[in-house]
């Protein structure tokens, strides 16, 4: 997630740099493709994450119980309802997306619905919806723009001091000496993404304390909200119960080789260490006065 | 990108380090071989692999023979064949495995080994520890009943012994072998 995230980012960048210095766009038209492309991202946000992830849209006979208890959840929160998907995977996750409550949803996995006891999912089934209530989607596409226009104004200052101030003989001695324009230009703003890249994440973290804190007041029981987090990252969770010779079908299984999962140093995480999202919980918890074990 | 062309071949050269393993099994867990294994793979029915498959027969049978191990051939219910080793010895037991595992690739069969599962006793459900050929490592299996599994002691058996056998890093893999023959 956090690689294909990054290199989604270097691309966009990349792409820009072509687009402004190769071909010679000047800023404005730039802008405007940025723009559009930020736009396209955020209405687009909701059928975008569904498609990607591969998720399906439920209807009220397919999962009355997750209906009902998004319907409640919603009357709790003074949220519309949103659609309601289910991702066909083991892993117990969820998440939300759309660019406003009216164009929400959320999607749980069926390992979510099958290991996590109903109060457990409430409280996930909040947290998300929380996401949908503070309108993170717009907040995240805001605080991606700044970052790609940033990335942007730096090589386009880059660019006018190049070969704006330095014309003439300037230009030849350059391009002669030292390494190509084009090269700086990229450097910085590779540079300058990653920063970027760094504060995003941090805003993520945050976004999730939020949306933690806003799951307690809707449920008003954020111990569940803990003991399913507890649930969702313990190891358990991950040893499957199938059979090794069902599987074998899936030949993905044999080929794919095992990836380690190195601890990711904190500040390019999008979520915070569980253990920090528990203690902030057992903090609202005890302001409400409920008993947290 | 390009799509798969063929099968991963087998890795079976990490099998041995069962027997070392099989020390710390014994002194911290109490856990003693069951003097059975069991080897799963995919018959196919060309006669290619079924005359391949006699010589296979044959050199199992003269390295059982050396070892003093039994072996016999079950087939299951999912397709899968079975070879089952018996040898009070683990490290015969690990040497026969061995063998058939190494037998099958020079025949130009090895992608159709699934796995080495390998039987210890001593605690209070039968603890397995399955070798994926395709992943060339171990993770264990510790079946109760209602094909469950108990999820807290394979952590704890992956714990003590990360150090000395090639355990497979993602638990996601860690698939199950319910009702094998041994």
């Amino acid at each position: 997630m956090l690689l294909t995230g990054g290199l989604l980012g270097l691309l966009y960048v990349v792409f820009a740099v072509v687009l402004f210095s190769i071909l010679n766009v000047g800023l404005a038209p730039m802008l405007i493709i940025v723009l559009g492309l930020a736009f396209f991202q955020y209405y687009t946000s909701d059928k975008l994450a569904l498609a990607a992830s591969g998720a399906k849209v439920v209807s009220r006979e397919d999962a009355p119980a997750l209906h009902d208890m998004v319907e409640r959840l919603c009357a709790m929160a003074d949220l519309p309802k949103p659609k309601v998907a289910i991702m066909d995977t083991p892993v117990p996750n969820a998440f939300a997306t759309g660019r406003s409550p009216k164009h929400a949803a959320v999607c749980v996995t069926t390992g979510l619905w099958e290991r996590l006891e109903p109060k457990e999912v409430e409280g996930v089934l909040a947290h998300e919806l929380s996401h949908v209530a503070n309108r993170d989607v717009l907040v995240m596409t805001i605080a991606s723009f700044f970052a790609m226009l940033a990335a942007l104004l730096t090589r386009f200052g880059l660019y006018a001091g190049m070969w704006g101030g330095g014309f003439g003989g300037g230009n030849n001695r350059n391009n002669n000496n030292g390494p190509p324009v084009w090269l700086i230009m990229l450097a910085v703003s590779i540079v300058v993404y990653a920063i970027s890249f760094v504060l995003i994440r941090t805003i993520s973290r945050y976004r999730e304390y939020a949306a933690d804190r806003g799951s307690a007041l809707i449920t008003g029981a954020p111990e569940y909200l803990m003991s399913a987090l507890q649930k969702i990252s313990s190891q358990m969770t991950l040893i499957p119960n199938r059979d090794l010779r069902q599987v074998e079908g899936m030949n993905a299984f044999f080929i794919v080789p095992a990836k380690l999962r190195t601890a990711t140093a904190e500040l390019f995480m999008d979520h915070p260490p569980l253990e920090k999202r528990l203690a902030a919980l057992a903090a609202i918890a005890r302001e409400m006065g409920r008993p947290v074990a | 990108m390009f799509g798969r062309k063929k099968l991963a071949e087998p890795k079976e050269d990490k099998l041995f380090a069962l027997t070392t393993a099989a020390v710390t099994l014994d002194t911290e867990l109490g856990l003693k071989t069951a003097g059975v294994a069991a080897v799963a793979f995919k018959p196919q029915s060309s006669g290619e692999f079924r005359s391949a498959f006699d010589d296979v027969d044959k050199l199992i049978e003269a390295v059982a023979q050396s070892c003093g191990s039994t072996v016999e051939r079950k087939s299951d219910e999912y397709g899968f064949d079975w070879i089952i080793v018996r040898d009070p010895d683990l490290e015969d037991l690990v040497t026969t495995v061995h063998a058939l595992a190494g037998e099958m690739t020079a025949q130009g069969f090895g992608a159709q080994l699934l796995a080495a599962t390998f039987r210890f006793d001593g605690g209070e459900h039968p603890v397995y520890w399955i070798y994926g050929f395709k992943r060339g490592a171990f993770w264990p299996f510790v079946p109760i009943e209602d094909q469950k599994r108990d999820n807290a002691l394979e952590l704890e058996l992956k714990a003590k012994l990360e150090s000395e056998l090639p355990i497979e890093p993602d638990l996601t893999r860690w698939l199950a072998l319910f009702d094998a023959p041994i």
